[in-house]
């Protein structure tokens, strides 16, 4: 599969441009304007601006309760399962605010997927479980599947593990595997922009690492935002990192500047573990 | 450099705590066990007085007594297919008719209804499972047995009553009573009970697990038929087993509506009979050591069996779908 890179940098013509991608200045995929969010009548998101450049990893820290989790659930419209829960503003994706009534979920979920912190296989097959959210969106002939299939696994370096046992449960996996399993069931539906809701904070040491290895592959192709609780994987994994505290954005910026010389002294004294 | 091994690791390991506790212990234990062998006491105690209660209507009769249809006291012919048929027929028919609504409702009640309706309506149904048969006996005999009497069966005779094949399902006169309105009485009673069972074991699902989903871009009828249903097929099979067992067994509400008569036939108006209460209307009238009450004991060693093989074909049905899912 060939990835077009759309990248406009200035650096892009002159040899040295290896370096110069990090600083290069990506569009955005996804843009949060003037954000409010209530859970029935507690306000949990205050006026959020935020913007997801494309192809890189936003980190999203803070604090239990900042609102981070409840931000990513903005971005997929997950919380309009739940009646009472409501948000205003605007979040722009594909030039279209996404909080508009009339965004056919489906089709905005296939675009946007997610990632949940416990790993949640569904009672299938490891290949159903790939296969499922492909033959959602479209039909695919049997040999096509199986290559959708065995792409998807290879991309988060889980086929040589499950090759022989595909038709095997996939509650019966490891939970670094279920969790690597669950990333590309929903690289598979083909997405631009990946969700992680925490997605490493019930996985032992060695499954984050390969969890953190595989989301700097997969960002030369998906927009992804990461909200973690760890502070050294926000710093490793991410290109930018916003801070939020008590339902606000305090701070965002790149992640070499945020964690070396923060603006706020709130995001000093959070990432410097003095409380959170 | 070499560490010294630790000696007092061994004398560690008996925690004191772990002391207190040891002396009720044993008495605990011989409690617990015998209200388990229990089980099994109770049960085998039953099935040997029913089965032996029943031994001379099967020595008398042999394997007839289970294909023989009649059941006349004067003559002293007894048989148990009719009552069998009658019970198997029913309960069938209502679970047909209880199955899609309880499910309907469940899916209803735990992905659609706003929640302040699912709580109420949620209420109400384990009210309405609560509700004692005798009550929907009573309402059969007064209301549904009348309205099947008068427009029903009139209105299916109207629809089918020229169809080749399907004449046969409505023939008989109007008298309301018969195999239709037991069954129909049955699923309005076991539907809460299901669904009740169905709407647990949906609401008991992880919500990630549905929210994954979801998140796939799946439909809500997606995530029931692809996430939810699987996850659950433990419980919801269980629950349909349960309702099943309570319709076969079913005696009074079905006794006032079923017509009370032995006979197979195609239709589903003609009164029939089960096992649960012919055994209820005859049982006062059988004198002790009568081949009548062997008959009748004998019946209820089938209503047992046909429970048992009921529950153990649905265990199978579930271990087969395990195994072909992975498990």
């Amino acid at each position: 599969m060939s990835i077009e890179v759309p990248v406009k940098t200035a650096g892009m013509t002159q040899p040295d441009s290896a370096a110069a991608p990090k600083e290069a200045p990506h569009p955005v995929a996804m843009q949060v304007k003037g954000l409010n969010f209530y859970y029935g009548t507690s306000h949990a998101l205050h006026d959020i601006s935020l913007d997801f450049p494309e192809r890189s990893v936003t980190g999203m820290i803070g604090p239990s309760g900042c609102g981070k989790s409840t931000l990513l659930r903005v971005l997929n419209r997950m919380y309009d399962l739940y009646p009472g829960q409501r948000a205003t503003g605007e979040v722009i994706f594909d030039k279209q605010n996404i909080l508009n009534s009339g965004v056919d979920l489906n089709v905005l979920r296939s675009r946007i997927g997610m990632v949940f912190q416990k790993p949640t296989p569904f009672p299938m097959s490891i290949y159903d479980n790939i296969a499922f959210g492909i033959r959602l969106h479209e039909r695919v002939s049997r040999s096509e599947m199986d290559g959708r299939v065995e792409d998807a696994l290879r991309r988060v370096a889980l086929w040589p593990e499950v090759q022989d046992r595909l038709s095997a449960s996939a509650t019966a996996l490891s939970g670094g595997q279920q969790q690597r399993l669950c990333i590309a069931r929903t690289i598979a539906v083909r997405p631009e922009v990946i969700l992680l809701d925490e997605p490493t904070s019930a996985l032992d040491p060695v499954s984050t690492a390969r969890i953190e290895e595989l989301l700097d592959e997969l960002k030369t192709e998906f927009t992804i935002a990461i909200v973690t609780h760890n502070m050294q994987q926000a710093a490793r994994c991410a290109d930018q990192v916003a801070f939020f505290y008590m339902g606000r954005l305090i701070e965002v910026d790149s992640t070499a500047r945020m964690f070396t010389t923060p603006r706020e002294q709130q995001t000093q004294d959070y990432i410097t573990g003095r409380f959170g | 450099m070499e560490i010294p091994a630790r000696q007092s690791l061994p004398a560690m390991k008996k925690a004191p705590s772990q002391q207190g506790g040891q002396k009720g212990d044993p008495a605990f234990r011989l409690l617990v066990t015998a209200t388990g062998v229990g089980v099994l006491v109770v049960l085998g105690a039953i099935i040997a007085v029913m089965v032996s209660g029943g031994w001379k209507a099967f020595s008398t009769f042999g394997p007839g007594f289970l294909v023989s249809a009649v059941w006349n006291p004067v003559t002293q012919h007894f048989g148990a297919a009719a009552p069998v048929f009658g019970t198997v027929i029913s309960s069938a028919l209502a679970l047909l008719v209880a199955v899609p609504l309880a499910f309907g409702t469940a899916f209803w009640l735990t992905a659609l209804a706003p929640p302040s309706a699912a709580a109420v309506i949620g209420m109400a149904v384990q009210l309405l499972a609560a509700v004692p048969s005798i009550i929907f006996g009573m309402w059969g005999f007064f209301v549904v047995v009348p309205v099947v009497a008068h427009y029903v069966q009139p209105a299916a005779r109207q629809l089918l009553g020229h169809v080749p094949g399907l004449s046969a399902l409505v023939a008989g006169a109007p008298f309301g009573t018969g195999l239709f309105t037991a069954a129909l009485i049955l699923a309005v009673m076991i539907t809460p009970s299901i669904t009740a069972v169905m709407r647990d074991v949906f609401l008991s699902m992880p919500t990630v697990l549905r929210e994954s989903g979801y998140g796939l871009g799946a439909t809500r009828w997606e995530v029931m038929r692809h996430v939810v249903l699987p996850w659950s097929r433990q419980g919801v099979v269980g629950g349909i087993v349960l309702g099943m067992g309570r319709a076969m067994g079913e005696t009074m509400a079905v006794t006032f509506v079923i017509g009370d008569s032995n006979h197979i036939g195609w239709s589903l108006f003609a009164p029939a009979n089960t096992i649960a209460s012919l055994i209820a209307l005859e049982f006062p009238e059988s004198p002790a050591g009568s081949l009548k009450l062997a008959a009748l004991m004998a019946l209820g060693a089938i209503l047992m069996a046909i429970s048992f093989v009921t529950l153990w074909f649905s265990r199978w049905l579930l271990a087969r779908g395990e195994q072909a899912a992975g498990r």
